[in-house]
């Protein structure tokens, strides 16, 4: 919401108080004050200038040429097409070098062969309002023509500083939606008077007033008086400035009146043309079915929770919202009907959310407004009008209908407790003093009695709390002091979870050499697709950011693949990890909430390599010895991992993935038709590892093992065997030939060839071989060489010795 | 025989023709190789000793003197040599040239920790040394825990302003838009006094750009004891800050609305970038916002501690706040586009 400095010194004497000063305060006190700027400060770049005469233009009959004083030596000369511009007027004139709004800079220039050195400004060509049939032809100040040469602004008195409020900070707060309230609280801050106004109605006549029946608890209060003789024109300029400056939009003096007492008081106001509203006025609920067109034009379909208001046959407003445009106020119309009321908050944001329409006066009713505001802002309506056109007349009483009660409250505030939750010291008097001013009373001792004004009372203070913090914010944060918290906490319990997922980042970042990534908790439906999930269940978001980022996803891994893939764009290799969460529909609990998965997701990817680098370059090989080091780094037992049956995840490879016990995850290639969906010929490798399993791992025995005091001997073996014998049963050969003399062994090639023939392949390893009590000799060697050849044969397998 | 066996043996040209093959030895394969040729098993002097025997008795004791001493001469000379060429060898390292400083080895090749990962352990180390324990909460939320315990009821205005995205049609479900339903799991599993932080990740339905997310990170705190105050909470944000950002902080504590605490303040820091000179980054006010927060509501005390009979609410009191990660991370190190955050992209990621 904006604020006009100008607008709150009517409410408030600001003089000596700079804007800037005034934004401190409120930010510091009221509220936040997300900007402060000059109001159209192209005002200040326009001079007054005085038309000395026209001439008409020689070669174009609606062209004028002007002389006009601005307060230089020599009139300026300028062409001006304006049918309204005369001698005599003052006049508001760029000259050359002046920017004008829309960035449009004024230069010298030849208008059909007349030069014309300025510009003869229009109200729109200010961006002061829509009218462009003429110039702008300036009103006097004080009862005098405005002084030539002076900048337009200082010469009427226009300079003003708007102040933008952050409006989620006054959301609690319906007193604030208006400038009197933000006035008020100026007034306290200064210790200043909130200047009065004149709140009583001019005699009325003695005709009758308006019928009004409520035919709703929705409404608890509807003010209807008959204003006659009223004529549409332009409003005054003070009132026009005071719009646009607050970010309106100046139409007529009717429109914009009820704008202004609604920005003043923060209490909306309807005017009807009355001719369309002369069957009396009810509010009512919307009767199924029923629609009505609005003032902005838009044919409405009501629904039966809105709230009406009705004339005759059918609504004629929507309460609250927005005014129908049938019983608009008309260019002609000389009688109009006021409204003033109190609708329900909650009724007016739903019908307000439903239509989309969320409007200057919906925004206001839905902050719960004082119904003891109705009669004031009817008062001010009607006293302002008088002010511009004093030959209006009420000709019947005001009807004030409905069943509201004073929203005025008390609350026992114990200043014991303010001082304990603030930290300070503050007086049982300081209290009641802060409180006063703000509108509060304060009475008794000890405990105080603090009576809620009304136009607080609604929703906003409610608890002793709420008076806390009225005090704190008024005396100011800034004056609390600070203090050590003392109390003795309970030491945090060691988080068993948060140590092991900083283990697997920083193993993974290190020696793993992989980037720890990040992902949306959504994963979009055309990776899904690629990677065969879209069937999968997945948790749905109702209210996408698009369609197809609805899914929650299952897992890490759904996420993670594809920013893996995006990698391979500008690199040949990427090692990515994720260590997140992921959500499982079918595992809801007592409260429908889904089962989450805690997951470490790892992604390998790498250029495929020639035929014969087979071994070395393998992703899923690799990724396996990643995982096989972080298991044994976080001191995890080895994961006994085995083939699966069928593919872990729709995205995995169905022969070529592997899976671990007690849910631990799988790690494998991925499905070489999910790798082509995604246009992808390189070699990946992925793993899902699940955190809550690998913390009910068994642990790793003690890892030492004494430091041999004899040193050992390196030989290399390799093994040959069919195809589909796994290498674990080789090893174990290799292992029981040392009868306890392998002390470590290593596989450095996998190899195929026709030598070995078909469906043959050959593995070798590094082996060492080292003894407790003495250091080996060839002989040693030779025997273990021998015992190694003579079980292996019995196996089907074959030593293959150099 | 013996005799001319013996006189054919000239010991001292023996030593000299070995010192000089030592002499032209210029490293440790040079001298080891002489040690070879005169001392190993089957070298020279071991051969000469074989002679001894055959010799005359007279002769003996005279040859086996000459050629222990010939032994003897050549070990320190090998020795000797063999310091020589380690002193020169130091010389020449010393006198070789310098090392050119801007000279580049192949870069190490490494993995990187994500950036709001290293901000939050920072975080998170800060806080435990306060001792602050460290929560966890879901990321699909209830609508109770998101909303209603946190005296935001079903038609309250400031659920519109959150933008949920909901999972289901009665809106029990919500993918939680704060980090703040912890502090109810906390008040229901804690026993008070107790100081916790609840980082996570959140959601609202906004559209992206450079500095709009609608997946992000926040970091929640609340503290619950007897006779918390505002002070503690100023003391406590500032010396965090203080932590996280060195020097003694400029800070300041104005009014701000959140349905869960009364009063509630938005806490605004001194501008980094500017000393608060007011600049771009603060908009030219000086301050930068760096989280909300206040004293906790006592509906929200009272939802969070119900049919607790180990707990006298009316002695309690408590200060909670929740500020955003990702901010606090781009001002770090001054990442213009929040989106990059969960982009997988390596080129950000190996940056960091």
């Amino acid at each position: 919401m904006k604020l006009s400095y100008r607008w709150l010194n009517r409410h408030v004497d600001l003089s000596g108080i700079p804007p800037e000063e005034v934004a401190r305060l409120l930010t510091l006190h009221v509220a936040e004050v997300e900007s402060t700027e000059p109001f159209a400060p192209h005002l200040s770049a326009v001079t007054v200038g005085h038309v000395l005469e026209r001439e008409p233009h020689p070669d174009a009959d609606k062209l004028g040429v002007c002389r006009v004083d601005v307060g230089s030596d020599q009139p300026l000369q300028i062409v001006c097409g304006a049918p309204n511009v005369g001698p005599g007027q003052r006049v508001a004139v760029a000259t050359v070098g002046t920017l004008l709004p829309g960035d449009f800079k004024i230069k010298k220039s030849k208008i059909r062969g007349v030069e014309s050195i300025g510009m003869i400004c229009s109200v729109r060509e200010l961006d002061l309002g829509d009218e462009h049939d003429g110039i702008w032809v300036l009103p006097e100040a004080k009862g005098e023509p405005v002084p030539i040469g002076q900048p337009v602004s200082e010469a009427l008195g226009l300079d003003d500083t708007v102040f933008e409020i952050d409006n989620k900070s006054i959301t609690h707060r319906p007193d604030l939606w208006g400038h009197r309230g933000f006035a008020r609280e100026l007034a306290a801050l200064l210790g200043r008077e909130l200047l009065p106004m004149d709140l009583t109605l001019p005699a009325t006549g003695d005709g009758p007033g308006p019928a009004v029946e409520i035919r709703t608890s929705l409404c608890s209060r509807y003010l209807g008086l008959f204003i006659d003789r009223v004529r549409v024109e332009p409003s005054p300029l003070w009132m026009r400035l005071a719009l646009l400056a607050t970010g309106g939009r100046p139409i007529d003096l009717l429109v914009d009146l009820s704008n202004y007492v609604q920005l003043d008081l923060g209490q909306p106001n309807h005017l009807f043309d009355r001719r369309r509203v002369s069957e009396g006025i009810v509010v009512r609920s919307a009767a199924a079915g029923e629609s009505m067109k609005t003032l902005d034009g838009e044919q409405r379909e009501l629904a039966e929770s809105d709230l009406v208001i009705a004339s005759g046959d059918g609504p004629v407003a929507l309460a609250g919202v927005m005014g129908g445009e049938d019983s608009a106020v008309q260019a002609e119309t000389t009688e109009l009907l006021l409204e003033v009321a109190n609708f329900d908050g909650l009724t007016v944001r739903r019908t307000a959310a439903r239509l989309g329409l969320r409007t200057d006066a919906s925004a206001r009713f839905e902050k719960h407004l004082d119904p003891l505001a109705v009669p004031v802002a009817a008062a001010r309506v009607v006293n302002l009008l008088r002010e511009i056109q004093p030959e209006v007349v009420l000709p019947g009483p005001a009807t004030d209908a409905g069943d509201w009660t004073d929203p005025s409250s008390e609350i026992q505030l114990d200043p014991g407790r303010l001082r304990g939750l603030l930290g300070s010291e503050i007086s049982d008097a300081d209290i009641a003093a802060n409180l006063r001013r703000l509108g509060f009373t304060v009475e008794g001792s000890g405990p105080l009695r603090v009576g809620v004004p009304s136009f607080r009372a609604t929703r906003d203070i409610t608890i002793e709390e709420d008076l806390i913090e009225e005090v704190g914010r008024s005396i100011g944060y800034g004056a609390l002091p600070e203090a050590r918290l003392l109390a003795e906490v309970a030491p945090a319990p060691r988080d068993a979870r948060r140590e092991l997922v900083r283990k697997v980042q920083d193993r993974l970042a290190g020696a793993a050499r992989f980037h720890e990534a990040l992902g949306y908790s959504f994963a979009r439906a055309s990776v899904l697709e690629q990677l065969g999930a879209l069937e999968t269940p997945h948790v749905t978001v109702i209210n996408p950011v698009t369609e197809a980022e609805s899914r929650v996803r299952r897992s890490v891994a759904e996420t993670l693949i594809a920013q893996a893939v995006q990698n391979v764009h500008h690199t040949d290799s990427v090692r990515l990890f994720e260590v997140g969460k992921g959500y499982l529909p079918e595992l809801a609990g007592e409260s429908g909430e889904p089962g989450e998965s805690h997951e470490l997701g790892l992604v390998l990817i790498r250029k495929r390599g020639t035929a014969d680098a087979g071994f070395a370059a393998d992703a899923l090989l690799e990724l396996r010895g990643v995982i096989d080091d972080l298991v044994r780094s976080l001191g995890i037992a080895p994961l006994a991992l085995d083939p699966a049956s069928a593919a872990p995840a729709p995205w995995m490879h169905p022969r070529a993935s592997l899976v671990g016990p007690d849910s631990v995850g799988y790690l494998g290639r991925l499905d070489p038709r999910v790798a082509a969906r995604f246009e992808l010929d390189h070699d990946v490798a992925v793993a899902a590892l699940s955190i809550d399993a690998l913390l009910g791992a068994p642990p790793l025995g003690s890892p030492y093992r004494p430091v041999p005091r004899f040193p050992g001997v390196k030989l290399d073996v390799a093994l040959s065997c069919e195809e589909d014998r796994p290498a674990a049963e080789l090893e174990q050969l290799i292992e029981r030939a040392g009868k306890g003399l392998v002390a470590s062994l290593e596989m450095f090639d996998l190899y195929r060839g026709e030598a070995l023939g078909e469906g043959h392949k050959s593995l070798a390893w590094h082996v060492v071989l080292q003894a407790d009590s003495r250091t080996l000799e060839e002989k040693d060697l030779t025997k273990y060489l021998d015992r190694l050849q003579r079980s292996a044969e019995r196996e089907g397998v074959k030593l293959r010795r150099e | 025989m013996t005799d001319s066996q013996s006189g054919q043996v000239d010991f001292d040209q023996l030593g000299a023709v070995a010192r000089q093959k030592l002499d032209s030895a210029t490293d440790d394969a040079g001298v080891r190789s002489v040690e070879r040729e005169y001392l190993d098993k089957g070298g020279v002097v071991a051969e000469l000793l074989t002679r001894i025997p055959g010799l005359e008795p007279s002769e003996r004791k005279a040859f086996g003197q000459a050629a222990n001493a010939l032994k003897v001469g050549l070990i320190e000379a090998i020795s000797g040599r063999r310091g020589e060429l380690a002193e020169q060898r130091v010389e020449e390292a010393l006198l070789a040239p310098g090392f050119d400083g801007t000279l580049r080895a192949k870069p190490l090749d490494t993995g990187s920790l994500h950036p709001l990962t290293q901000v939050l352990r920072e975080v998170e180390s800060v806080f435990s040394s306060m001792g602050y324990t460290i929560l966890d909460g879901p990321e699909v939320e209830l609508d109770y825990y998101n909303f209603q315990a946190l005296n935001i009821p079903p038609e309250h205005p400031s659920r519109e302003e959150q933008d949920t995205f909901y999972l289901d049609r009665d809106h029990k479900l919500v993918m939680r838009t704060q980090t703040s339903p912890v502090q109810i799991r906390a008040m229901e599993t804690l026993k008070p006094p107790f100081r916790v932080i609840a980082p996570g990740r959140v959601f609202r339905n906004e559209q992206q750009d450079a500095t709009h997310e609608h997946t992000f990170h926040q970091v929640e705190g609340l503290v619950v004891g007897e006779g918390v105050s505002v002070g503690h909470l100023t003391f406590t944000l500032k010396r965090f800050l203080a932590r996280m950002f060195g020097g003694e902080p400029k800070v300041r504590l104005r009014p701000g609305f959140f349905p869960f605490v009364e009063p509630g303040f938005e806490f605004d820091m001194g501008c980094t970038f500017c000393d608060g000179k007011g600049c771009r980054v603060c908009k030219q006010t000086g301050w930068i916002e760096f989280c909300g927060c206040g004293m906790v509501h006592p509906n929200v005390l009272q939802a969070g501690f119900r049919d607790r009979k180990d707990v006298d609410l009316s002695r309690l009191s408590g200060f909670a706040f929740g500020f955003g990660l990702d901010r606090l991370v781009m001002s770090r190190y001054q990442v213009d586009d929040i989106r990059q955050f969960l982009s997988g992209d390596v080129r950000f990621l190996a940056q960091f």
